[in-house]
């Protein structure tokens, strides 16, 4: 067993529906070693988005203890928050989440300017992973003129620049047509293989098979099984 | 988050925008030309006053008397500036209105006791006729005896002089046919008590006046107007009301002044020249000009004046007014004029302020998601608010710069409508420290309500 990155343990959420509270998650017990692909599987409201909230510190159990690479993350100020998103983890979203106003190096050296270097160390730090995921030639461009499968390769180089402990991707083909959707699970198995930890959530079983793990989440509870290779 | 790269940020977003920087700096323009202009209309007006005033000493009492043929109404046709109070006032009414209104017994049927308040001064700061409604039914014309009586009756006075003006018809020179101008008939001091240096030749001297001579000294726009210039009117002889005058010299120009005889635009001849000529003994009313050596005993003055008049004259009122309290009335009207104006700058920043938070508020609502994204990626509260504050901080900043520029574009077109306008720096910087802080202070609050945004709400905003 290696060391344990994600450890979350009796993680309760609910939210308010008028005078009532609706459970989403309970008692969710959650664990993720370093350097391992995990998918989340389950369909619609099933509460997969809020745990995938809670795990990306953009949300607040409301009881249970999360632990994120040994940090306190349930105890922790709103402040801590932000600089635990900013270094810790690396998100890719279904809609790409990209800023229609800045240009494609803008938008991906935003966490390290959010983390306080200057734009030209930015983008000299950020070179690599540009080359790698093969979007060059396009940095002077506005998302708006990329096509879907592009977009979400320069969210994933925004989501990797900052060399998080874990990648986040939620729905991260649910946009793209079958072939790029493909190409993009394709590049997971290559960050995969290169040891980036990975937790990918997805209500698509074929797009779960592509993790080492799947655990499915059905009415706000997680139910594990590793599934064979 | 660094400084400079919030800062390149906010440039990226503003050079994007650039029609809704333009709209939104509008209202800050608007405010900061107002305020610049403002400024400088109120420190011309000022300067403006000071000029019309140059050629009056602060130290100056003038003495009139304003001749009522009986039958005419109590109060009406008092000299300058005075209401004619319709209710008794009985503050202002003293025991001296009553009593002279009373031994005169010739008061109109109509009359009665209420009206005698006809005359009640309204505590008047520049006008302190005194002996409140009494009616000036006796003829009295002032003479030099009384300037004299005066002049030694009244303490602290330096000088004291006696002139009149006219009308007449005026011909010679360039003149194609008669004008009429204003002839005032002075002594030989008049010059020098009243601030006035010549261009050329000599002021009227005291033989002139003794004999009765025809001799003038023309204002400067007089002068050119009948001869084309100083210059040209000395020596030369002008008609007034046919009988030439020699020109004895002509005044410096002097602008235009606030009060009294324009001297730009007045003939000035000896005093009994004058009387014997064109007005005749019975038909002039002089004024009596005391200057007081010292400023601050104008009051005191002005009181003993009345004395000693009231001795000469028991019954009749006089007309007493100090320059001193004609500026500070002309300055306090200016201060006015620039409250009201500077209230108009400010109820202008306040519809601008009020447009740029509503614009910053649709701006907030419409990069919701892009706040929702820095904030997954980790980007501080402190760094958002920064954001959208410098934002809101340079948009104002630009409409403040375009405002000034917008005010030194327009400074020529009021000038032409003849209002002064001095421009100054110190004008300009405030307007466009107001005009910042007022785009600041309004941004504030959106600002604010985007840093606050919860970052699962604001990704998932469409």
């Amino acid at each position: 067993m290696g060391q344990k990155l994600i450890e979350m343990k009796g993680i309760n959420k609910g939210y308010k529906l008028g005078e009532e509270m609706v459970p989403v998650l309970k008692d969710v017990e959650f664990e993720v070693e370093k350097g391992e692909f995990v998918a989340i599987l389950g369909p619609s409201g099933s509460g997969k988005s809020t745990l995938m909230n809670i795990l990306g510190c953009m949300d607040t159990a409301d009881s249970g203890t999360y632990f994120l690479n040994g940090e306190a993350i349930h105890e922790m100020p709103e402040n801590r928050l932000n600089e635990i998103r900013n270094r810790e983890i690396g998100f890719i979203f279904q809609n790409y989440q990209l800023i229609p106003t800045y240009n494609i190096m803008q938008n991906i050296i935003m966490p390290l300017l959010v983390r306080g270097m200057t734009s030209a160390e930015a983008e000299e730090k950020c070179r690599k992973t540009i080359e790698l995921l093969g979007i060059s030639h396009r940095l002077k461009h506005k998302p708006n003129e990329l096509s879907g499968g592009q977009k979400q390769r320069v969210s994933i180089a925004r989501a990797l620049v900052g060399e998080p402990a874990i990648l986040l991707a939620d729905e991260p083909t649910g946009a793209l047509d079958s072939s790029s959707g493909k190409d993009v699970l394709k590049l997971f198995e290559q960050l995969h293989g290169m040891g980036n930890t990975i937790v990918m959530i997805t209500h698509d079983l074929n797009v779960a098979k592509h993790a080492q793990r799947i655990v499915h989440i059905i009415d706000g509870q997680l139910y594990t099984n590793t599934l064979p290779d | 988050m660094k400084l400079t790269e919030i800062l390149k940020l906010v440039g990226l977003n503003l050079s994007q925008n650039k029609s809704k920087v333009i709209l939104t700096s509008t209202g800050i323009l608007v405010g900061s030309a107002t305020i610049m202009l403002v400024i400088a209309i109120g420190t011309g007006g000022k300067l403006e006053v000071a000029e019309q005033f140059k050629n009056l000493n602060a130290g100056a009492i003038d003495i009139s008397y304003e001749y009522q043929e009986t039958g005419r109404s109590f109060g009406g046709g008092r000299g300058g500036g005075m209401e004619q109070g319709g209710a008794m006032d009985g503050g202002s009414m003293g025991g001296n209105a009553i009593g002279g209104g009373m031994s005169r017994g010739n008061m109109p049927g109509g009359g009665g006791m209420p009206d005698m308040g006809g005359g009640g001064m309204p505590d008047g700061q520049d006008m302190t006729g005194g002996f409140g409604a009494a009616q000036n039914t006796e003829k009295i014309i002032l003479s030099t005896e009384e300037a004299d009586a005066l002049l030694e009756g009244v303490e602290g006075l330096s000088d004291a002089t006696i002139s009149y003006t006219t009308k007449s018809d005026v011909e010679g020179g360039d003149l194609e046919e008669a004008v009429s101008y204003t002839i005032a008939g002075v002594k030989e001091n008049y010059a020098q008590m009243s601030n006035l240096t010549l261009a050329i030749g000599d002021f009227i001297t005291e033989e002139n006046d003794t004999y009765k001579e025809k001799t003038c000294v023309l204002g400067y726009s007089v002068a050119k107007e009948i001869f084309g210039s100083a210059l040209d009117a000395y020596d030369e002889s002008v008609y007034i009301d046919n009988r030439p005058y020699v020109v004895n010299g002509v005044f410096a120009e002097v602008g235009t002044v606030a009060s009294g005889i324009s001297p730009d635009e007045a003939i000035f001849i000896p005093y009994e020249t004058g009387i014997k000529y064109l007005t005749g003994k019975n038909n002039v009313s002089p004024t009596i000009t005391l200057i007081a050596e010292n400023v601050n005993e104008v009051e005191t003055a002005k009181e003993q004046a009345q004395t000693v008049l009231a001795q000469i004259y028991p019954n009749a009122s006089f007309t007493v007014t100090d320059a001193g309290s004609k500026m500070e009335a002309a300055s306090r009207s200016n201060e006015t004029l620039t409250m009201l104006l500077a209230a108009m700058a400010v109820i202008v920043f306040i519809v601008g302020g009020i447009g740029i938070m509503n614009v910053l508020f649709v701006s907030v609502r419409e990069r919701t998601n892009e706040i929702g994204i820095l904030k997954a990626i980790g980007c501080s509260q402190k760094d958002i608010l920064l954001e959208f504050l410098l934002e809101a901080a340079c948009i104002s900043l630009i409409g403040a710069i375009l405002g000034v520029l917008l005010s030194l574009a327009v400074t020529p077109v009021i000038e032409q409508l003849s209002v002064r306008v001095e421009l100054s720096v110190w004008g300009g910087m405030l307007s466009l420290v107001f005009g910042c802080v007022t785009g600041t202070v309004f941004g504030f609050y959106p600002a604010w309500k985007a840093s606050k945004l919860v970052p699962v709400a604001a990704l998932n905003h469409e």
